[in-house]
């Protein structure tokens, strides 16, 4: 470009340039590569250096006598890169006659590290005989920096990627212990499986609403001596872990009780004074509903005793196909008074009937926007299947609390006491 | 894994002579089955010949990897223990090259009746220089070879594959030494090189009983003469050959002179 | 799950508490802070005014009960108000009708 004002160069003058140009390119080879910005090297095929540039001397800090014919290539290296030279670069290197930008470090006389890019190419003979080796070396010290760079990012984010996986997997093992101890401590709140009773068909069933917070629903069924069997059902109030302690403080509570005095009117009271002193009276009530129960199985039939705070009644499917309600009149919330009224009846079982205990998950459950599916509907229903054994019933029961789907929100406790319908007297021809 | 085809797993190879005495080479750290090109022909005239490669290496099957296996060189013995079981092998001779050879001890000790005699290329029982005992490395030279394999990793991948794709010269040998080396994953290589270098296997060496051919090289900056002898030494029923040879690995710079010694061996134990 | 909204006046008697919404598992505390944030004076009487009331499960009638304890303990009285049926069937169930003074609207004296 010309600059305003600039007359235009002379013919003569640009004869000038061309000998500057000329001159530049006498630059003789030789003076190439010595001065060239890279290292040159070229070594016999054992690594012995023959002829190496000044550039590279210089680099090194060495002497040209104290490495032509003393030196192998190797012998530039740091060890950890004449260990990689020997076991990836040569032997690739001899496979294939070239190699381009390797990365290794040479070791200079001062005693620093120099990172470099090295390719050699292997010189043939006319037979394709190997003769030497040619290596240029290029400085490779912002190329590394940012390779380490890049390196260390990597290592980072790989680093961050195993630690979120460690801590996701972690996440998941307390999740899988914690559903364990839920297990095992829902397992505790409620008998594994109930002890036979002479003369008497038990079936049971719960049904928990949600596996990672514990119900508040509980049942139990054990002798009071040779001829009575005590039993209760019931629901303490809330979910989780609080819930859970109620309930098992109200089991063992119950189950010392009855042992002292086996009337159910005394353990549902000794039950309530324990929950208020233990709650009520601290600003923090916690109750329950419960059935308490005594049945003697006898030869006729047996004789139920219930009592009952605040828990929704008990139902008896008779043999002639009638169901009945027990209502326990005045029995309360157990745990919310320092004297609490419990409501009692009596009742008898005759073969082929059976007594219904459950909690208020059955009857609260949603059947529609609003609806609820109550007792009527209960009542209903038992009606359709009049008489049933206690297995019967249950299973019937399941069934209609499997068809509620989603609409069982609750926890759910169904307890069945019946006595077997008399056998059929034929007899089998022997 | 238990269901891989151990041939597929390790990429054997078979040639030479079907009805022949058995060889089996072992590559070391940082190649694979390639390594044994130069010397495979003459074997082939008078033996049966089976390459493999090391699972992590080569043509092996990436998904048969386990860290935990092969960080330690019993897990290396267990290839070749499964590849002689695979194939039915019955005195065998062994050849293994630098860490291999190692790795051969290990499984002649597992199946004896399998391996009739080692051939260790280039061995070294322990690269680490212990009191009285001059391996000729320390644990800090080692830790710049991890560093040199790392930084590697760049240059193989982006500068390395193209160069190797394309080799007008030799094309047959690109395509396996792309797979060879560009396939080696940095994490591969790492449990290698710590398991090749770190390992202190010279108690393993007085269990060998086989008739044993130690090949050294009189100028190998990985496993130095001292080694040799001490191999030699440690092994009554060797012979130590010394290679007129530079560097680690003779059977490429030496190749004729390293099969000749591997054959004048095989030629007296048979 | 209808949020829950509490709303308080003053009446004569004592303090009046509106609920609107459900009373139920996560929400029913917010009930149990209310009131403890009133300074009930002895004599007072605390009105509970359920006519906005959705569903009410243990948790609610819990928080009901703590009310009491809370008034009790302050000398004062209370009453619950406007209790709809299905509610008023589960007090009566568990024997609450009979704990609670139950009026048919808020401003019954």
């Amino acid at each position: 470009m010309r600059r305003l004002g600039e007359e235009p160069a002379p013919s003569g003058a640009g004869g000038g340039a061309n000998a500057a140009f000329t001159s530049l390119l006498e630059d003789s080879a030789e003076e190439l590569y010595e001065s060239a910005p890279c290292g040159y090297l070229s070594t016999l095929m054992d690594g012995t250096i023959a002829k190496i540039n000044d550039t590279l001397l210089e680099w090194l800090g060495l002497e040209r006598t104290a490495v032509v014919g003393r030196r192998r290539f190797a012998d530039l290296l740091t060890v950890g890169g004449k260990l990689y030279h020997e076991t990836h670069f040569a032997p690739l290197l001899r496979m294939q006659g070239e190699l381009r930008g390797i990365a290794l470090e040479l070791k200079t006389q001062a005693g620093a590290r120099l990172p470099v890019l090295v390719s050699s190419v292997v010189k043939r003979g006319g037979q394709g005989e190997p003769l030497l080796i040619r290596t240029t070396v290029f400085d490779a010290a912002d190329r590394r920096a940012y390779e380490e760079e890049l390196l260390r990012r990597r290592r980072e984010a790989e680093q961050a990627r195993a630690e979120a996986e460690r801590a996701r997997r972690e996440a998941e093992a307390d999740r899988a212990r914690l559903a364990d101890a839920l297990a095992v401590l829902q397992r505790s709140l409620v008998p594994d499986s109930l002890p036979d009773v002479p003369g008497l068909e038990t079936a049971v069933h719960y049904h928990t609403a949600s596996a990672d917070r514990l119900g508040g629903d509980f049942y139990d069924l054990f002798p009071l001596d040779g001829e009575r069997w005590a039993f209760f059902l019931g629901d303490v109030c809330g979910k989780g872990p609080e819930a859970a302690s109620l309930t098992s403080l109200t089991r063992y509570t119950l189950r010392a009780a009855a042992l002292h005095d086996p009337a159910p009117e005394a353990a549902l009271t000794t039950l309530n004074a324990v929950l208020y002193e233990r709650y009520a009276v601290g600003g923090d009530p916690r109750y329950c509903t419960a059935i308490f129960g005594v049945v003697e199985p006898g030869p006729a039939g047996a004789t139920v005793h219930l009592a009952s705070g605040g828990h929704p009644p008990a139902m008896v499917l008779r043999a002639d196909g009638g169901v009945e309600l027990l209502p326990t009149p005045g029995g309360l919330l157990v745990g919310v008074l320092p004297d609490a009224p419990v409501g009692s009846v009596r009742t008898t079982l005759a073969p082929g009937e059976t007594l219904l205990l459950y909690t208020d998950g059955l009857t609260e459950a949603r059947t529609g926007p609003g609806d609820r599916y109550g007792e009527d509907a209960l009542r209903a229903f038992a009606a359709g299947r009049a008489p049933a054994s206690p297995q019967q019933l249950i299973t019937a029961l399941t069934g209609l609390l499997d068809g509620f789907g989603d609409g069982l929100d609750d926890d759910t406790a169904l307890l069945a006491l019946g006595v077997p319908a008399a056998r059929p007297t034929t007899e089998l021809p022997r | 894994m238990t269901n891989m085809d151990i041939r597929s797993r390790n990429n054997v190879t078979i040639t030479g002579l079907a009805d022949a005495p058995t060889v089996i080479l072992a590559h070391g750290f940082g190649c694979d089955q390639n390594m044994w090109r130069l010397i495979v022909p003459a074997l082939e005239e008078r033996y049966r010949v089976v390459l493999f490669d090391y699972v992590g290496a080569g043509g092996s099957e990436p998904s048969a990897w386990d860290p935990e296996r092969y960080s330690s060189l019993e897990g290396y013995a267990r290839d070749v223990v499964e590849v002689c079981e695979e194939l039915d092998l019955k005195e065998a001779a062994f050849v293994g090259h630098s860490v291999s050879a190692m790795v051969g001890v290990l499984a002649a000790r597992t199946v004896p009746e399998r391996i009739g005699a080692l051939v260790m290329v280039a061995p070294s029982p322990c690269y680490l220089d212990d009191d009285g005992y001059r391996g000729g490395f320390s644990a800090a030279d080692i830790d710049e070879l991890l560093e040199s394999l790392e930084s590697n990793y760049l240059g193989w991948s982006s500068a390395m594959a193209p160069v190797i794709m394309g080799n007008p010269d030799r094309p047959e040998l690109g395509r396996e030494l792309t797979n060879s080396f560009c396939a080696t994953d940095p994490d591969v290589a790492r449990v290698f090189a710590r398991t090749t270098f770190l390992t202190d296997s010279r108690a393993d060496l007085a269990d060998v009983t086989v008739p044993t051919l130690v090949l050294e090289c009189t100028e190998d900056v990985i496993a130095p003469r001292e080694v040799g002898a001490y191999v030699h030494a440690a092994i009554p029923s060797s012979r130590l050959v010394t290679l007129e040879a530079t560097g680690h690995c003779p059977q490429l710079s030496a190749p004729e002179a390293t099969a000749e010694a591997i054959l004048d061996f095989l030629a007296a134990w048979h | 799950m209808t949020p829950l909204n509490i709303t308080r006046r003053d009446a004569a008697a004592g303090p009046v508490l509106h609920v609107a919404g459900d009373l139920v598992y996560g929400q029913a505390a917010a009930l149990r802070r209310e009131v403890e944030r009133l300074d009930l004076g002895a004599g007072q009487c605390l009105v509970i005014d359920l006519s906005g009331l959705g569903i009410c499960d243990s948790t609610g009638i819990t928080a009901l009960l703590a009310a009491r304890l809370h008034a009790h303990a302050a000398g004062a009285g209370i009453a619950l108000a406007a209790v709809p049926a299905g509610t008023l069937n589960v007090l009566t169930i568990v024997g609450l009708d009979r704990v609670f003074p139950i009026r048919a609207d808020a401003d019954t004296a």
